[in-house]
């Protein structure tokens, strides 16, 4: 009897130790650290799952409105012009590496070479209230994260409308918010990111984007008023998004 | 019997496992590496500017002074300070005086001045004629140019650490920020190509110092806010050292350029520990030359590039 208890106990202390390792973060977290460089290129944000971006009406009109802006000059590109932050989801969307750091504990950042744009991401802190943000709104918003097993997910809000979601203009409202799921695939990682813009889309929608291990290379210094950067011609989608901002087709 | 073997086995197995996650997410009591980084959100400030808790008024000016301007080495040739005749009142300061702020005017006249070779002297009386006509008065981090190194230990703004094995990333906050990094035990290469920030490579010594070695400047920035410019021969080596129990991070630097300075000078950037977390702030929105003072316009591209 007294050894039918003894292994019970042994049995719940073990369960308790493998409970505990489980939820340590060492076994939570995955390495995601290091130096990444999108696999691709759109100028256009493709949704994930094909078709159009759900607009509603108020965001067609916007969308509209921006894309005539952008064509005749009016508005102005002011990531590409310059060299303000790009926002979410289109800073996940550049052309050029960017490097993950994990350290220090209980933060995430993540470095741009593209204007050297900084995201900080808190960990396991809550969502800030949209209210509390309005006043101090940004480009690249308000972010925390937190580990779900292998997968990062990062929650941001605190937008300004000054942004656009992709190169076309398309547009988002300052109570956007997005949320991104990243982890990582061998020496790959992938960032899925969850619009929620009611205010200028139909329903919430996602876009994909897979970025390849670089630690072969360092982030270089960019300014937007440098004439010569990195050679970005190999990322696939950059030289045709080249040829259809010369020749006029990047907006309608 | 043979269940209970096999339970404490397993549970013995984890155990080590478990010591082994310990140890590799614990600390390391390594001495060597001063923690420049620490708990999220702890940054390293210059004296009281932008974080002034007391009132204004002469009790500050020492301090105020410091705010963003270079402090004297400890020995050597300094850094280019204001001309007495026409005293540099940065914002703090002039709020301390009650006086109108200034912007800069080098004094050539001193031993740092002396020590500028003539192109560099004649470039900076142009300066000094620009801002005493009220131009060009501003600093290019002010107009939200890359600083480069050393200028940007110019700036008072909060600088974060992050430091990993092989290299160390610093961040300067306020508005504008800007990133650098410095490549830790490894060698410089043979002809990096001039950039902004340069080519750091650096080491710990003596568990308190971060020493930086930093070559491959691109002659587009200038050494300090009196817009000292210098060649791409710069070559500048800075000390971060942590010092007053913690609470202060020490930086100096000397700064040697064959094609600008005759002798190696240097300066020293006290700043304090401060709990102040990083936000976002865009240097390049509303700072327009509305008032048409001839300064740099903000960093703008000639067309996008992709």
């Amino acid at each position: 009897m007294g050894d039918f208890w003894g292994g019970v106990r042994a049995a719940a202390g073990f369960a308790a130790l493998f409970s505990a390792l489980l939820a340590s973060p060492l076994h939570a977290e995955s390495d995601i650290s290091g130096v990444w460089w999108a696999t691709s290129y759109s100028p256009k944000i493709l949704v994930l799952g094909g078709g159009d971006p759900p607009l509603n009406a108020a965001g067609k009109a916007q969308y509209a409105k921006n894309q005539m802006g952008l064509k005749v000059g009016t508005l102005v590109d002011k990531p590409r012009k310059v060299c303000v932050p790009d926002g979410v989801p289109r800073v996940l969307e550049t052309p050029y590496p960017f490097e993950i750091f994990q350290v220090p504990k209980g933060q995430v950042t993540m470095i741009h070479e593209l204007n050297h744009q900084l995201r900080v991401i808190p960990l396991d802190k809550p969502l800030r209230k949209y209210e509390e943000l309005a006043a101090f709104a940004n480009y690249n918003g308000y972010s925390v994260g937190h580990w779900e097993g292998d997968t990062l997910i990062v929650q941001s809000n605190g937008f300004n409308d000054d942004s656009f979601l992709d190169s076309t203009g398309l547009p988002h409202s300052d109570q956007m918010v997005t949320t991104e799921r990243i982890r990582r695939i061998g020496g790959q990682i992938e960032d899925v990111i969850t619009i929620h813009d009611p205010q200028m889309y139909s329903r919430d929608w996602q876009a994909r984007f897979v970025y390849n291990q670089r630690n072969d290379i360092r982030i270089e210094d960019y300014s937007c008023n440098d004439s010569t950067h990195r050679d970005i011609s190999q990322v696939k989608g950059v030289n045709e998004a080249r040829q259809a901002r010369a020749q006029g087709r990047l907006f309608r | 019997m043979r269940g209970r073997c096999a339970l404490c086995l397993l549970a013995g197995l984890m155990c080590s496992i478990g010591a082994v996650a310990v140890a590799a997410d614990a600390p390391k009591a390594n001495n060597a590496i001063p923690p420049l980084m620490q708990e999220p959100g702890v940054a390293w400030r210059a004296y009281l500017f932008g974080g002034r808790t007391r009132p204004p008024g002469p009790a500050e000016i020492p301090y105020d002074r410091t705010a963003n301007e270079y402090s004297p080495p400890l020995s050597g040739i300094g850094p280019i300070t204001a001309d007495p005749a026409h005293p540099f009142y940065n914002n703090a300061v002039a709020a301390d005086l009650g006086v109108s702020s200034t912007y800069r005017v080098a004094d050539l006249n001193n031993e740092a001045g002396r020590n500028l070779m003539p192109w560099a002297q004649e470039a900076l009386k142009k300066q000094n004629a620009l801002v005493l006509a009220n131009k060009n008065g501003e600093t290019r981090q002010a107009r939200c140019w890359e600083t480069g190194v050393p200028d940007i230990h110019e700036a008072p703004w909060e600088m974060y650490f992050i430091q990993t094995p092989k290299e160390v990333v610093m961040i300067l906050g306020g508005p504008g920020q800007q990133v650098r990094r410095v490549y830790l035990n490894v060698p410089h290469s043979k002809n990096p190509k001039p950039s902004w920030f340069g080519e750091s490579v650096g080491h710990y010594e003596g568990g308190d110092t971060l020493v930086v070695d930093t070559i491959g400047l691109s002659d587009r920035t200038f050494v300090d806010g009196y817009r000292t410019p210098h060649t791409t021969q710069l070559h500048v080596v800075e000390h971060f050292r942590i010092t007053n129990d913690g609470k202060t991070l020490d930086v100096s630097f000397t700064a040697e350029d064959p094609g600008t300075f005759y002798k190696p000078w240097g300066a020293r950037r006290p700043r304090d520990r401060v709990v102040a977390p990083y936000e976002e702030d865009v240097c390049q929105l509303n700072n327009d030359d509305i008032f048409n003072q001839g300064f740099d316009p903000v960093p703008t591209a000639d067309h996008p590039d992709f």
